[in-house]
């Protein structure tokens, strides 16, 4: 899909629904919505206890990299802003990093890039269905964690980006527990199959969370944010997709 | 003899304990929303792969397309290898290629459809069929029920016998007397496939979708051949589940419809004797 948003193509849709006419206005009941929660959080409790020996997702070989890696949701992300950041080389970016942190960071690409990095080559997971092999070099995001200085009541990380996904102008953002925030290949990742990290798959830093489907790995990252509760932010389900596509918040499956 | 139905005692089976009659109706809500939401996630990338990535539909070796997508019904296609088929009005909704909605019988997903609310749907209803599965299948093993009423016997086995109760069903004929007590070799085989075949391979392959889990059991993709492959294979099991639930309904018919919802609602299934043949 292009940089029309999924949400706008179904917005479209023509409602000569039958088989599953239903289901849009049960979904909108309060008592369903809790039971959909309570089955997200059973499967979040679920994949904790079953990644308690914190298994690394697994790695593949150069061999295995995809020929084409499909670009989803933005593929640029609107306004003067961004586009006078791609003619300076994000020279003129930096990194957020604050909330319930210790000291707050601001790092711009050039401080990143001198941090240890990382590099994996993993396969990417689309709710839609799709995969692709693609190789990642990064931050350990646990590295940045560690830098900052996590306060005692962090409980979930923030990525707050760039890009807006819908007409709106609600700025597109995910977060994750502390579980998946601190996984040795959870990295904001700057490189991309050896290369700098295209536009369109996110530039200049997009979240890499490998224990995790694609929608939960932010593109055009700007702000990271620890927070103790996800219900101040945006609608308050923990995502652009969560808010306004009712997807699952531990969308681990 | 009872004087208000005309029957002996001996006429009547009492044929499903409680525990069976509860899964199965529990059973047969929880996949036909596995199903209709599975079929909508697919329809959101109609496309199969083997192996272990797969996008954009290249080197799929199923797929839906979609030409004229300007038109209220869109032509589509069906691809499976070499063979195409035009499928206009009764499959396909190809949202990648820029429409969408329209999956089966050419009925759509309502205007407020939210895809990602779909998945959370059946992932909930994943959880009800996956722990329910292993609880049903303790069950079989320790009451001896899978003994006594699911295993064929030798004799059933025997290639004449299968091919004889195969022609029996094609006739519509319905068991009577001693026959009528006990499942015949074909639905004893189809419930066999179904619960230790179908159901377990639908559960592997839908988690080896996940990240999370093939992370902590990597084997897994071992086992279906890559992370595509799996996809594939949850989804031909799927429709090998639609194709069981159209035959098992025809068999109802068979068996005499009132009879059989009868047993599977009050355990009590009516023995017509042979005599009256």
């Amino acid at each position: 899909m292009n940089s029309i948003s999924r949400r706008a193509v179904l917005g479209g849709l023509a409602a000569t629904g039958t088989l599953l006419a239903g289901c849009g206005r049960v979904d909108g009941k309060a008592p369903f919505r809790q039971l959909l929660r309570l089955s997200d959080e059973f499967t979040w409790r679920a994949q904790r206890l079953i990644l308690a020996k914190h298994s690394l997702v697994r790695e593949l070989p150069v061999s295995q990299l995809s020929a084409r890696f499909p670009v989803n949701g933005t593929s640029m992300p609107q306004g003067d802003y961004y586009k006078r950041l791609v003619d300076g080389e994000f020279r003129e970016w930096k990194l957020r990093l604050d909330g319930l942190v210790e000291r707050p960071l601001a790092l711009t690409l050039a401080q990143l890039k001198s941090l240890p990095a990382r590099t994996q080559i993993t396969m990417h997971n689309c709710d839609e269905g799709w995969s692709a092999v693609g190789q990642w070099t990064g931050v350990q995001l646990a590295r940045l964690l560690a830098l900052s200085g996590l306060k005692s009541t962090a409980r979930y990380v923030v990525f707050h980006c760039l890009d807006k996904l819908d007409l709106d102008g609600n700025y597109y953002y995910e977060s994750l527990d502390l579980f998946d925030a601190l996984h040795p290949q959870t990295i904001l990742a700057y490189g991309m199959n050896g290369k700098e990290l295209p536009v369109d798959h996110g530039a200049p830093l997009r979240l890499r969370v490998e224990t995790q489907i694609g929608y939960k790995n932010a593109k055009y990252v700007d702000r990271v944010e620890v927070v103790d509760r996800l219900n101040s932010i945006g609608k308050g389900r923990g995502g652009w997709w969560e808010d306004f596509d009712n997807a699952v918040w531990y969308a681990g499956q | 003899m009872n004087a208000a139905t005309g029957l002996s005692a001996s006429d009547v089976d009492y044929r499903h304990p409680w525990s069976v009659r509860l899964w199965h109706w529990a059973n047969a809500a929880v996949v036909a929303v596995l199903l209709m939401t599975g079929l909508l996630i697919f329809d959101i990338h109609p496309h199969l792969y083997w192996g272990e990535d797969g996008q954009g539909g290249v080197g799929a070796f199923l797929s839906l397309s979609g030409t004229h997508l300007e038109r209220a019904v869109p032509e589509t296609e069906l691809s499976i290898g070499r063979y195409h088929w035009d499928v206009t009005g009764f499959l396909g909704s190809v949202i990648d290629d820029g429409f969408g909605g329209k999956y089966l019988l050419a009925a759509s997903a309502p205007s407020d459809w939210e895809f990602g609310a779909t998945r959370g749907w059946h992932f909930a209803f994943a959880w009800l069929l996956g722990l329910s599965l292993p609880a049903y299948l303790v069950y079989l093993l320790c009451s001896g029920r899978l003994r006594r009423m699911l295993l064929p016997t030798r004799e059933e086995l025997k290639p004449r016998g299968i091919v004889k109760e195969f022609w029996q069903h094609m006739r519509l004929k319905r068991a009577r007397g001693e026959a009528a007590r006990h499942y015949n070799v074909l639905q004893k085989l189809s419930y066999l496939v179904v619960i230790f075949i179908l159901f377990p391979t639908l559960i592997l392959s839908g988690l080896t979708m996940s990240n999370a889990v093939t992370a902590a059991f990597p084997d897994l993709f071992t086992l279906f051949g890559g992370r595509q492959s799996a996809r594939s294979i949850h989804f031909m099991a799927a429709m090998l589940l639609v194709a069981f639930v159209l035959v098992h309904v025809f068999q109802v018919f068979v068996a005499g419809f009132f009879n059989s919802m009868r047993s599977m609602l009050t355990g009590r299934f009516l023995i017509e004797r042979e005599a009256r043949r």
